[in-house]
């Protein structure tokens, strides 16, 4: 019995052996060609868009005979990956999300792509091209528009090319609001932003019984503070609370608000006439040192955030009561956008001795929560029931008094009840909606007292390949990853109609600086496989795709 | 009495060690998990500088040894550090919504055990019966439908069909309140509490149901309530004098635990109420990796489990004169 045991045994052993070397050196000079991807994606649950995305790009892979599987990982997981290790991942899916300051195309032109934030920047692809960094940095000195958008166009000209990014498209944002509330021509729309923004805010007309305007986030707000960027819901607050010497316009231009002129002295130096007659909510008056000094608290470090959006100020100099120059240290072509109309003018008498006691401290003026927060804004600080609701209130003194009494943001996390909520009123702006934009529409067409306004969204969504490493490093994949990604399809079957495909990280929202004609692949299978074979990649014969030969 | 002395202290000795362990394992868990607290501040602006200045903020530029030395000083001296988001203390954070959590938790925990104890003494009272059956399957019912499935059906039916009670939230938009006091005192929060406490309670209904009905039987069948059946007592008489002040001892108990289970569990009816507490506060600053609130809060809700179990031990001891804590020894 025993012998008999051994003799199976050692056959066993033996035939395993074989079977081993004959897999690995039978096949493995074709193995090691096999062109492997793996997918990063968010979870179906959490982000179903990105994860029906990323399926559909892997099947088409597989019919060109990629070897491409999905991996899920929750959010936390995949920025932990994609950010700190940056040769650990291929591709993964990532999104950039519409703010006022990115209607100015220099913060996604620059920190996107230029070789200088590839390490630890926002460059987490790792692109590096040598011509692109030039053009980045041009567009971002040059201060006459029409030569600038020359720049754009090119920038915009060389991702396409080089298939930098693959695209995905620009989603559509829908707001809903309810038109026996609000008068129609009161709600207004800004380029990428939709209806839910500034304008809309200090114009919305009530026109029945019900003077507020409730709107709904399903976020919480972590502070109320004009020296921290703690959230979304967040700056929707600060935006109105606190005043800024210019606003980002309707059409997406920056235009004078709590200024009343900004001239160009010449292409380093900026006048900027204060109007007359800004008071703070405590009653006391908006001094031309009150803006000196909103200007420079993020250069002493209390203000860490804000720091980015001053650090190219050299000096301001106050030349009279009513009116300042700013002295940049370089030509800033996005000053007005990612200066001007960013930063909070705060009371000097109020944040002066909180700056002073801040100094000797570790922590920052982030931590610094004021009772009642005071600024100059449309809207007063009125109440914050944590975790529950903000509520401020018209600023009667304001030079362009809202026309609501009070602007109140509910923080809603269950999704599906805003729907029911917005139809029985204790909403009456949907300005956060996360599910499914059909279903939306069909209630908005079955009630007749709602009114949806689609409009293109500012941000996008992507896939981000990894430049440093297999196989994305190579142009021609990368390429012919486009040409694959279907775009319209996406459109269509993942975001049911409400996106437009992107070619581009320049909104077409953005009509002044999108540039029409890009050279973008989107050939689909025929044009991929080209791409491809050009480049030098084979077929085996059981149909997978193959590397070109060292 | 010097037992019971010693017998409560050796438990309160057991409870800070336990104390300890749990916080020891938190501060490890949320710090080996994937992710870290500055992927919030991901972002095209955000420089080189700023992530090492944020760093250190948070503490987490020094070895992780000594993270754990200052967390542990820390707590010995009551304080659980300052929210990475909130930029606030946890204490004063947590403090924030912890009352609406205790409100929620205590109205749902009192209609369940009310209602569970009464629908337990009946449905033994009617042993045998179509109504027992009938009224198991319900009980069990309750119990295995999810939470949220419960809650979207009222608010569905209550909120959204008939507008009887509000869909979300403490108060109305707008509104706000003296103090905590005034808001126990307003309608308008009564209103906004009876949904997802109801929808809690149905929840929690089937515990001390079952568990009272499982005591009554075997109480009923105990040679006392034999004797008082055949002296001719009313039914009444014995279910409630009898057979339930023996039989509730365990559900009593059973009560003292479910609130430290209540405390951080609510996250779902939290969401679909939109009900600011605790269970929401606490998966936002797990899933954001707000360290410092995430372990104060896990920290509070296990020191309250904790001290429960304790609470119920005493209580039990006190109650039944059978149980000795002599014969413990």
């Amino acid at each position: 019995m025993r012998k008999k045991l051994a003799v199976f045994l050692s056959i066993l052993m033996v035939f395993t052996f074989i079977v081993t070397f004959i897999g690995e050196t039978g096949f493995a000079q074709e193995d090691d060609r096999v062109v492997e991807v793996s997918l990063i994606t968010r979870p179906k649950s959490s982000s179903p868009d990105e994860f029906e995305t990323m399926t559909i790009l892997a099947e088409a892979m597989k019919n060109v005979g990629i070897d491409a599987t999905v991996e899920v990982m929750p959010w936390e997981k995949m920025a932990d990956v994609v950010w700190y290790d940056r040769e650990a991942w291929q591709i993964t899916g990532w999104q950039m999300t519409a703010r006022p300051e990115r209607l100015d195309p220099d913060e996604f032109t620059y920190n996107l792509f230029h070789s200088s934030t590839a390490e630890t920047g926002y460059n987490f692809i790792g692109y590096k091209n040598p011509e692109y960094d030039k053009v980045a940095e041009q567009q971002r000195v040059t201060v006459d528009r029409e030569k600038r958008r020359e720049l754009i166009y090119k920038a915009q000209e060389i991702i396409a090319e080089d298939a930098a990014y693959i695209f995905a498209v620009h989603p559509m944002v829908n707001i809903v609001y309810n038109n026996e509330v609000f008068a129609a021509d009161s709600i207004k729309e800004m380029a990428g932003l939709g209806v839910k923004n500034f304008w809309t805010y200090i114009n919305a007309e009530p026109i029945g019984d019900q003077k507020d305007m409730i709107l709904n986030s399903n976020d919480t707000v972590q502070s109320v503070n004009p020296l921290y960027i703690s959230g979304t819901v967040d700056s929707w607050i600060t935006e109105l609370v606190w005043d800024r010497l210019m606003r980002m316009g309707q059409d997406g231009l920056p235009k004078p608000w709590a200024a009343e002129s900004v001239e160009w002295l010449n292409d380093t130096s900026v006048e900027v006439v204060l109007k007359d007659d800004l008071k703070w909510h405590d009653g006391e008056d908006v001094t031309v040192e009150d803006v000196k000094f909103s200007f420079e608290v993020p250069k002493t470090g209390e203000a860490p955030m804000y720091k980015p959006f001053v650090d190219v100020i050299e000096d301001i100099e106050i030349v009279d009561d009513s009116t300042l120059v700013f002295n940049l240290k370089e030509p800033w072509a996005a000053f007005e956008t990612a200066s001007l109309a960013k930063v909070n003018i705060i009371p000097e008498h109020i944040w002066a001795p909180v700056i002073e006691d801040l100094k000797d401290k570790p922590e920052n003026a982030e931590s610094h929560q004021e009772e009642v927060p005071v600024g100059s804004g449309p809207f007063k600080f009125s109440n914050w029931k944590f975790s529950e609701e903000v509520v401020l209130t018209a600023n009667e003194a304001y030079f362009q008094p809202p026309k609501i009494d009070n602007w109140i943001v509910r923080f809603i996390p269950n999704m599906e009840a805003t729907l029911g909520m917005v139809q029985n009123g204790e909403i009456n702006f949907l300005a956060t909606y996360l599910g499914d934009s059909q279903l939306l529409e069909q209630r908005v067409e079955s009630d007749p007292k709602l009114t949806m306004v689609s409009s293109v969204d500012l941000g996008f969504r992507f896939l981000a390949p990894n430049h440093r490493i297999k196989p994305f490093n190579d142009k021609a994949f990368r390429r012919a990853t486009a040409a694959l990604n279907d775009r319209n399809l996406i459109t269509q079957l993942v975001w049911k109609g409400f996106a437009v495909p992107a070619n581009s990280v320049v909104s077409p929202a953005l009509e002044y600086w999108k540039n029409p004609d890009l050279n973008y692949p989107s050939g689909g299978f025929e044009q991929a496989r080209e791409i491809l074979e050009e480049a030098g990649y084979e077929w085996d014969d059981q149909g997978r795709l193959l590397y070109p030969e060292e | 009495m010097n037992v019971r002395w010693k017998y409560i202290l050796k438990r309160a000795g057991q409870m800070v060690l336990t104390m300890w362990i749990i916080s020891t394992i938190l501060f490890f868990i949320f710090r080996l998990m994937p992710g870290n607290p500055l992927v919030a501040y991901i972002d095209p602006t955000f420089t080189q500088e700023q992530q090492q200045i944020l760093m250190q903020q948070f503490g987490l530029d020094q070895p992780l040894w000594m993270q754990y030395v200052i967390f542990i000083k820390n707590l010995l001296r009551g304080q659980l550090g300052q929210s990475f988001f909130y930029k606030d203390s946890v204490v004063n954070v947590i403090f924030k919504v912890l009352p609406n959590t205790i409100y929620l938790m205590l109205s749902a925990l009192i209609i369940a055990y009310f209602t569970g104890i009464v629908g337990g003494i009946f449905l033994a009272w009617k042993r045998g019966e179509k109504v027992e059956t009938a009224g198991i399957i319900v009980t069990l019912f309750t119990r295995a439908a999810p939470q949220f499935w419960v809650g979207m059906i009222l608010l569905a039916v209550f909120s959204f069909e008939f507008g009887i009670f509000p869909s979300g939230g403490v108060s109305q938009a707008g509104t706000s309140y003296a103090s905590e006091f005034h808001k126990l005192l307003s309608l308008d929060f009564y209103r906004h509490l009876f949904l997802p406490a109801l929808t809690l309670s149905i929840y929690l209904i089937g515990l001390p149901l079952l568990l009272m009905r499982s005591n009554m039987l075997d109480v009923m069948s105990e040679s006392y309530v034999e004797m008082a059946e055949m002296r001719g007592l009313s039914k009444l008489r014995i279910m409630f004098k009898y057979a339930a002040r023996n039989a509730f001892l365990p559900v009593i108990t059973a009560m003292a635990v479910g609130i430290g289970y209540a405390m951080g569990g609510n996250v779902v009816i939290e969401t679909v109420f939109s009900w600011p507490g605790l269970g929401r506060l606490l998966v936002n600053a797990v899933s954001t990796s707000d360290y410092p609130l995430a372990q104060g809060a896990f920290i509070l809700i296990a020191g309250v489990m904790v001290f429960m179990n304790f609470l119920a031990d005493i209580i039990y001891s006190l109650l039944d004169p059978r149980v000795n804590i002599e014969s413990r020894r």
